[in-house]
């Protein structure tokens, strides 16, 4: 007796467990699961609005011979390539400084720094936009200070235009990265430093043979969320220079709108597009992993 | 365990309360049956918003009881709002008219067969301005009301040309060779611009080709026309000569592109009618513009000194409430020529509707353009207008366009480059 009404306790207990867990079972499967098989059974249909049927792998092979979503794909890798290991130098490089302790003002710097990742993503691509303009603020600072004779084309020259996006990301995103690292660098025994100190080790050695080491899954951290968020860019390139000038801009994400809502409307197409994000992701993450990752 | 099972009850209450909360909101407010209210989405508050207020008050005298509620949205949040609701299925939420850019009308009506009203025992196309319906008709049905005109023209600084010693009638009737030429003048004499150009925009093209009877397609409005279109690459070719002649100030948007020559900076603008209420929103310029009829391309024979750009037209959605919606467009915008003066004069707009053209308005003077009848001069040249079939893709082949240019100005070949684009638009478009 007594342990049948233990089982069926037990069993209660497992039966009220899962009462707990199963609304937001639920809810996720709902909300990400089912859009998620979804959107992969819509990337092998074609056709415009109303008008769409099943058609294979042609959506994934029209993306070998799609020279817009090959610019696209360029310029997110050149975003990746070029801004992640800036931001994510200057951000360690930046943490350092902070965690001085001799510092003063640090609450101050600390919450200045992180304010940009706090900004709507639209407010700043906008302000950046007119100060990046022809006759915006950053050229007339540069006019001002001789350092250039006539104003340079932020916005609608294609190297500048990359530029421009790769400054705004940057001043976004190095601040959020920061914290990240602050955090690390005040989990790292100060008495290792002074150990390293008394055998004679310089400042740049500490950094190199310490700090790195010990931030290192930090900086996996920060380096797999800052690949996916540029390979998610949008916000910046829709609002400082729509993909242009000539594409020169153009990010995945970009392509995907452009594909369901400026050009007459091709899900399908669109959704494997935006599956070959997913693809990326993955695989990046893995090498990230592969490189970075502690081998246990 | 009891806890636990009215935990699981409430949540789905809640659920099952959301949902039934958005199919009532269907039913009532937006959607609007008949005797309801009629919704109306459109852009720019200026123009579009405001001209449809002006009909809501118009139909007051025939309807005083009927509520229409005009709701403003950016241009492409309506397209987004289209899109996503007419794909789903579900009509919840969409309103009973829409206002929907010429470019695009095809693309939605042959993506969503069913999804708008035919209008076609309401309205008369022959009423309409001829290019108007191409766009805005399918498969002989119509299924738009035509609204404002898009015309283009060219918008010119007096007082710079005077200086560069030039007048207006030096400008008119020219074509874009000739143009080129003055710009350069000008810039040596006076130091000014003669126009701005935004490079992500190639609405410039997209007057001279169709100031040709041209377009990005062929007459079936899907079939790619780029590689061997005479009037697209003069028109490349004319584009190029002008950005080369160091005479065209570089924008990036639409408020430098006001700005352009609001400030006083540029001598031109060659653009739509519907630019009218901001040149004229800079009052000090008063007496300084002057509109001529838009150039032509220098060597397609076929080209002449009229055409178009961003012209749009109103849709009725086929959801309840319709026979409402169209009566009251029919009403207003299909037939009431007192209405066209009226928004001829608080707003701007210049119509299509043949009739109205007819009416006082359009032949006043406006003191701003130096008494020029400029609305008369925009209604003669819509009627030269040669009618295109923009298609359904005008924007993804633009998209190709823009960077096909890009590497024309760069130096490429334009043949290569004309055949490059249209490989592309031939694997892309279906």
């Amino acid at each position: 007796m007594r342990s049948e009404s233990a089982v069926r306790r037990r069993s209660n207990g497992a039966l009220t467990g899962w009462m707990f867990v199963i609304v937001a079972v639920v809810l996720i499967c709902a909300f990400y699961f089912y859009p998620m098989i979804q959107a992969l059974l819509l990337s092998f249909k074609t056709g415009t609005g109303a008008h769409i049927h099943f058609n294979g792998v042609d959506n994934y092979k029209r993306l070998f011979t799609d020279k817009v979503f090959i610019t696209a794909l360029k310029n997110t890798c050149i975003f990746l390539v070029i801004q992640v290991p800036i931001m994510i130098l200057l951000s360690i490089f930046i943490s350092v400084l902070l965690n001085d302790s001799k510092l003063k003002f640090k609450g101050f710097f600390r919450t200045a720094i992180f304010l940009p990742s706090v900004t709507s993503l639209v407010a700043y691509s906008v302000v950046f936009k007119y100060m990046f303009g022809t006759d915006g603020l950053v050229n007339l600072a540069l006019t001002k200070m001789h350092l250039i004779s006539a104003p340079i084309q932020w916005i609608t020259d294609p190297f500048w235009a990359k530029i421009t996006i790769i400054i705004a990301i940057t001043w976004r995103w190095t601040g959020y990265n920061m914290i990240f690292y602050l955090s690390g660098l005040q989990n790292i025994d100060s008495s290792i430093y002074e150990a390293a100190r008394i055998d004679g080790a310089s400042a740049f050695r500490q950094f190199r043979s310490i700090t790195i080491p010990l931030l290192k899954p930090i900086i996996l951290f920060t380096s797999i969320t800052s690949t996916i968020g540029t390979l998610q860019l949008f916000d910046e390139v829709m609002n400082i220079t729509k993909g242009g000038p000539g594409n020169a801009t153009m990010s995945i994400s970009q392509y995907i709108y452009n594909l369901s809502f400026k050009y007459t409307p091709d899900f399908g197409y669109a959704a494997t597009v935006s599956y070959t994000i997913v693809i990326l992701i993955v695989l990046l993450s893995i090498i990230q992993f592969k490189v970075a990752g502690d081998r246990k | 365990m009891k806890k636990a099972f009215v935990l699981l009850l409430a949540t789905f209450l809640l659920l099952t309360a959301c949902s039934s909360k958005s199919d009532n909101s269907a039913s009532g407010g937006s959607n609007g049956d008949s005797g309801k209210a009629i919704s109306v989405w459109a852009w720019d508050p200026n123009f579009n918003i405001a001209a449809m207020k002006l009909a809501v008050e118009a139909y007051k005298k025939t309807d005083p009881d009927q509520q229409v509620d005009v709701v403003e949205y950016a241009q492409d949040d309506i397209i987004q709002k289209l899109n996503t609701g007419l794909n789903s299925g579900t009509t919840n939420g969409l309103p009973n008219i829409v206002l929907i850019e010429d470019y695009r009308a095809q693309s939605f009506l042959k993506a969503y067969p069913d999804a708008f009203y035919d209008l076609s025992s309401l309205i008369k196309p022959e009423d309409y301005a001829d290019y108007k319906i191409a766009s805005s008709s399918l498969d002989g049905k119509q299924y738009g009301v035509p609204f404002d005109s898009g015309v283009a023209g060219l918008y010119v600084r007096t007082d710079y040309l005077k200086d560069a010693g030039y007048t207006t009638a030096d400008l008119t009737n020219i074509d874009w060779g000739r143009y080129t030429e003055i710009a350069k003048d000008v810039k040596a004499k006076t130091g000014h611009d003669m126009l701005t150009q935004d490079p992500n925009d190639l609405g410039l093209i997209r007057m001279m080709i169709q100031s040709a009877g041209s377009w990005y397609t062929k007459e079936d409005g899907s079939t790619p026309d780029l590689k061997d279109n005479a009037a697209l690459k003069d028109a490349f070719q004319t584009y190029k000569a002008l950005m080369e002649s160091d005479t065209v100030k570089i924008t990036s948007d639409w408020s430098q592109f006001l700005a352009g020559f609001n400030s006083g900076d540029v001598a031109t603008v060659p653009t739509g009618n519907w630019i009218t209420p901001s040149v004229k929103a800079e009052a000090s310029q008063s007496g300084k513009w002057e509109i001529v009829p838009m150039p032509k391309l220098k060597n397609t024979s076929s080209s002449v000194n009229a055409t178009n750009i961003g012209g749009s037209s109103w849709y009725v959605l086929n959801i309840p409430g319709k026979e409402k919606a169209a009566e009251f467009l029919q009403k207003t915008m299909g037939s009431d020529v007192a209405l066209y003066q009226d928004m001829l004069k608080n707003v701007g707009v210049i119509g299509t509707l043949k009739a109205a053209g007819e009416g006082e308005a359009y032949k006043e003077g406006d003191d701003f353009f130096g008494g020029q009848k400029t609305v008369d001069d925009f209604t003669k040249w819509t009627q030269q207008i040669p009618r295109v079939n923009y298609g359904m893709n005008t924007y993804a082949i633009e998209d190709i366009l823009v960077s096909e240019m890009q590497n024309y100005l760069n130096g490429q070949d334009l043949d290569k480059v004309l055949a490059d684009a249209q490989a592309q638009a031939e694997s892309q478009l279906h």
